[in-house]
């Protein structure tokens, strides 16, 4: 490479290749269709948004000086869309080596690099909740964030204040990873079937209360004596006691209705109620017995038969679960399904009859609620984050487009604006050819090194046929 | 190319080469055994140029050492009488190279089957797990390891050589990049705590995130067994006996201060899983690898913390190795931010851009070492992962892309030395530290230069073929990491 070739790579490392005006957080969007979604349908509505939060909604707005002005005029304008299961931003997903994992997070693993947050945000969702899979029982911590897009580090797309949150997981997947092995090879360990999913998670939950019990006596007797001996530290207990103690949302991956109301049993032995069952595929059998626990629930809109427990499955599961009075929510637990949670919300409608506000509040306000940020996004409210999506079209449409999604009053996704490549990162030294159907050069490394190291384990030890990993994600 | 003085005119001298087959140098390189007399302990190199540190120049000076120390180094030196002498005539010397972080010298595992199954994969024993931070690279150091020699070629004369292994492989130690033995190479000093975020296979901590869980339960235990064994040293009576195993144990150094954990990132996240750790639990760290590290350099910059990046570099995209200068300037100017295609319709407008970027991306990584320069951090250089006959030719890449020659020499000397509290020992050419020490004929970062001379505490090591060492860049020399 000659000289020249370099000072021109210099010079364009010093231009750098994507521009953004990342520190605009003031925002004036005129005579809009606002579809608040707490508050009705407002027409030819302004909406300021000044140091990335919600100042101003009326008509007849003035733009501070240096504001970006949109005219979103015939335009419709929604609260950014929050997808409350999502696996994308993450560098590794399963800790898939004990049914119990509480400990880890996702915290460790967030990649701010990952195209698919922009991708999503090219489908106005403005916040995800990536999770652990659904290897474990109990899976690691989730994250919630932001989609910053262009951030580097990690630190600068979490959700600051959000709730922590802990992802579970019932069924086939953890049965199969830790339980399914006996037959053909060595270290099959509990569960292998339902009921002793309910045992990890019952012996889970009493060691964490011994635990947690532990440490106040010591901490009780520590206050007199000085030669108090402190418990074993648990960093895998700490989590649990603290889910005990109400500080912690769970998450559960779920399907049947006789586990979903077995983990509410549970939960009531314990003492703790604030839970969200993802997919729940069957929860439309016992949405009274959820909307009496105080459940959630998060479901697709007509996804199914992709393995044999999520078979007994209904377009109305949604609308059913929202008529009952749970807070129901649609997901994606995709990276190409989250591009389009507004068609989702469609779907339910279509099939359950739902209002243009309650179809809009299962992509909005209602996973805001089950995340616990719902003061702070979820709806087009004054004092909320500047998280909005504008579509040319009403959201609800089959015809609509996503045009223009903002970031606490920071463009993220411009349509007009939508080059090719839009990746903050790229491998040097990728083939071309390897970019096919990846997320982006890091995820790409990373999940499918993971997926091989789990393959080769599986095969050495098991000598079983391995699910195939991304339905482990789900 | 050099001359003998001195007692080397006598009649002794001449027996002893007769004694050892006549051959000067080859008397001179033999190792120290008592079986076999030694000539002379002494060596001065006259008459060289003398780069004593980063912009410390002799332009024509000698320099004298005795039993491995530098006795005298100036434009003026009394040569003694018994010393070897060397003409340095259109010679430079400098300081030996340090490398902040290696295996070499750490034979490979041999047995590299399928790992054995154990009954709970989710509670497996710590060896099993990668766990072993009680162990040492002092006890598996091997002067014969096949990458020693070619890193000694390339100018490096002390290693900071960690164990091979998983999260924890064990305690690393600096050690002389030649020797009769493995005890022979070490050096005293600092033993940092290796740590990297590399998972046990097919049992915990399989991933980064477990391994991060793990970094913290183990310090944190430690921490509390730490201050049992106090409370337990001081009065036992009613206490039941704390806890013991080793692993523990070799925690509670770094839990006091003690030790360093010497931490390997091999791309941007690790750096930020690293300095998370370091935050959350206090320890001392130093931070090595870092490659990828380009959006970190403000957060590295105010963390003060020590820091080795890493010698090696993406590999070019084999597009560009086909393509002559031209039509890399071609890929260049095509490159459109605003690119938009139907990808159906244009594949190749998409191709050149992202071949574009990806040529652009691999500068930036070529330039990191630059940025850290630019922002006053003071790094060392790791040669972890690298071949050592890509190390001049990446060190000359990374100084076109805008590090200064300074820097560089900095990194390979005086701040890896720093980094290791051994300032006062090695790092430079002065009186009193050690006689590591690398002969080139000309600037030792220049293409056309050619390392003639390594010494390792004052013993002359040539690399044997003198044009495989800092010309080479034989792609197929083995690589000096077990990544």
């Amino acid at each position: 490479m000659n000289n020249t070739i370099r000072l021109f790579l210099i010079a364009l490392l010093t231009v750098g290749f994507l521009t953004s005006d990342a520190h605009a957080q003031d925002v004036l969007v005129r005579n809009a269709t606002v579809l608040t979604v707490t508050n009705g349908t407002l027409e030819n509505t302004d909406i300021l948004i000044r140091d990335g939060i919600i100042a101003q909604i009326g008509s007849g707005l003035r733009a501070p000086r240096g504001a970006e002005d949109v005219d979103a005029t015939g335009k419709f304008v929604m609260p950014g869309i929050i997808d409350a299961h999502a696996h994308i931003a993450l560098s590794s997903v399963n800790e898939g080596t004990s049914p119990v994992t509480a400990e880890v997070s996702m915290e460790d693993v967030t990649n701010p690099y990952s195209l698919g947050i922009y991708r999503a945000s090219a489908g106005g969702v403005t916040v995800s909740h990536i999770m652990h899979g659904s290897a474990n029982v109990i899976g690691g911590q989730n994250e919630t964030i932001k989609h910053r897009w262009g951030a580097t580090d990690p630190d600068d797309i979490r959700f600051d204040g959000a709730p922590r949150t802990i992802k579970f997981a019932l069924g086939e997947n953890p049965t199969r990873v830790h339980g399914r092995r006996a037959s053909g090879g060595s270290g099959a360990i509990v569960p292998a079937t339902r009921m002793g999913v309910e045992q990890v998670l019952r012996s889970a939950f009493e060691n964490g209360k011994r635990y947690m019990e532990a440490w106040d006596a010591y901490n009780a007797e520590a206050s007199t004596n000085p030669r108090a001996v402190p418990p074993v530290w648990n960093e895998r207990l700490e989590v649990m006691a603290d889910i005990l103690r109400g500080e912690i949302l769970i998450h559960c991956h779920s399907y049947r209705a006789d586990e979903i109301v077995m983990l509410t049993r549970v939960l009531g032995d314990y003492g703790v109620d604030r839970i969200t069952f993802q997919h729940a595929n069957e929860a439309f059998k016992v949405a009274p017995e959820l909307a009496e626990f105080g459940a959630h629930a998060s479901v697709f809109s007509d996804w199914w038969s992709y393995k044999f427990e999520v078979y007994y499955s209904t377009s109305y599961n949604a609308a059913i679960l929202m008529r009952n009075g749970v807070v129901t929510s649609i997901n994606s637990d995709s990276a190409e399904l989250n591009r389009h949670l507004y068609h989702e919300a469609a779907k339910s409608q279509r099939y359950g009859g739902l209002t243009d506000d309650e179809a809009l509040s299962m992509i909005t306000i209602n996973p805001a609620i089950q995340l616990g940020i719902q003061d702070r996004v979820g709806s087009i409210e004054i004092g909320k984050d500047g998280d909005i999506a504008i579509f040319e079209g009403h959201p609800l449409s089959i015809y609509t487009i996503p045009v223009l999604t903002y970031v606490d009053g920071v463009k993220v996704f411009d349509r007009e604006n939508d080059a090719d490549d839009m990746r903050v990162d790229v491998d040097p030294s990728a083939e071309v050819g390897q970019y096919e159907g990846q997320v982006t050069g890091r995820d790409h490394m990373h999940s499918h090194e993971e997926v091989a190291d789990l393959m080769s384990f599986f095969q050495s030890v098991a000598d079983v046929d391995l699910p195939h990993a991304h339905t482990l994600n789900d | 190319m050099y001359s003998f003085r001195g007692i080397l005119r006598g009649a002794a001298f001449c027996a002893a080469l007769v004694w050892l087959g006549g051959m000067p140098d080859e008397a001179y390189a033999q190792k120290n055994s008592p079986d076999i007399p030694v000539v002379s302990n002494v060596v001065a190199i006259e008459n060289a140029r003398i780069v004593q540190g980063p912009a410390r120049v002799l332009q024509s000076g000698t320099v004298v050492f005795r039993d491995g120390v530098i006795t005298a180094v100036g434009r003026r030196v009394d040569v003694p009488y018994d010393a070897h002498v060397i003409d340095g005539d259109s010679l430079t010397v400098y300081a030996g190279f340090i490398d902040a972080l290696s295996h070499t010298g750490i034979p490979e595992p041999r047995n590299q089957g399928q790992p054995e199954s154990v009954p709970d994969r989710s509670n497996p024993p710590f060896d099993r797990a990668g766990i072993t931070p009680e162990a040492s690279a002092r006890t598996a150091l091997d002067p014969d390891h096949g990458d020693l020699e070619k890193l000694r070629n390339v100018g490096f004369t002390t290693i900071m050589v960690a164990p091979r292994g998983r999260m924890l492989p064990g305690q690393a130690t600096m050690a002389l990049s030649a020797g009769t033995n493995g005890s022979e190479m070490i050096l005293q000093g600092m033993q940092p705590m290796f740590f990297q975020f590399t998972g046990a296979q097919g049992v915990y901590p399989g991933t980064p995130m477990a391994i991060m869980s793990k970094f913290r339960q183990l310090y944190r235990e430690a921490d509390r067994r730490m201050r049992l064994e106090a409370m337990y040293a001081e009065d036992p009576s009613g206490l039941a006996r704390p806890p013991y195993d080793a692993v523990h144990e070799a925690f509670f150094p770094v839990v006091a201060g003690d030790r360093h954990v010497l931490v390997w990132t091999d791309e941007v996240l690790e750096i930020h899983r690293a300095m998370t750790l370091q935050e959350e639990l206090g320890f001392s760290m130093i931070l090595t690898g870092l490659e990828g590290g380009i959006d970190t350099v403000d957060k590295v910059a105010g963390s003060g913390l020590p820091v080795a990046l890493t010698l090696d570099l993406p590999d070019q995209p084999r597009f560009a190795a086909k393509l002559k200068a031209d039509s890399l300037q071609h890929i260049l100017d095509s490159y459109d931010d605003e690119t938009r295609t139907a990808t159906f319709r244009d594949v190749e407008a998409e191709k050149e851009n992202l071949e574009a970027r990806q040529l652009w991306s691999r500068s930036r990584y070529v330039g990191t070492a630059a940025l850290y320069e630019n922002a006053g951090i003071p790094f060392a250089f790791t040669t972890m992962g690298v071949s050592a006959g890509d190390v001049h030719g990446n060190l000359r890449e990374m100084i076109e892309a805008g590090l200064s020659r300074e820097a560089a020499l900095a990194a390979l000397t005086v701040n890896a030395a720093a980094l290791f509290g051994a300032s006062d020992r090695m790092g430079s050419i002065d009186t009193g530290k050690m006689a590591n020490l690398i002969v080139t004929d000309g600037d030792v970062f220049d293409e056309d230069t050619s390392i003639k001379m390594v010494f390792v505490a004052g013993q002359m090591h040539e690399p044997s073929n003198t044009s495989s060492g800092n010309r080479s860049r034989d792609r197929a020399e083995a690589s000096t990491s077990n990544q």
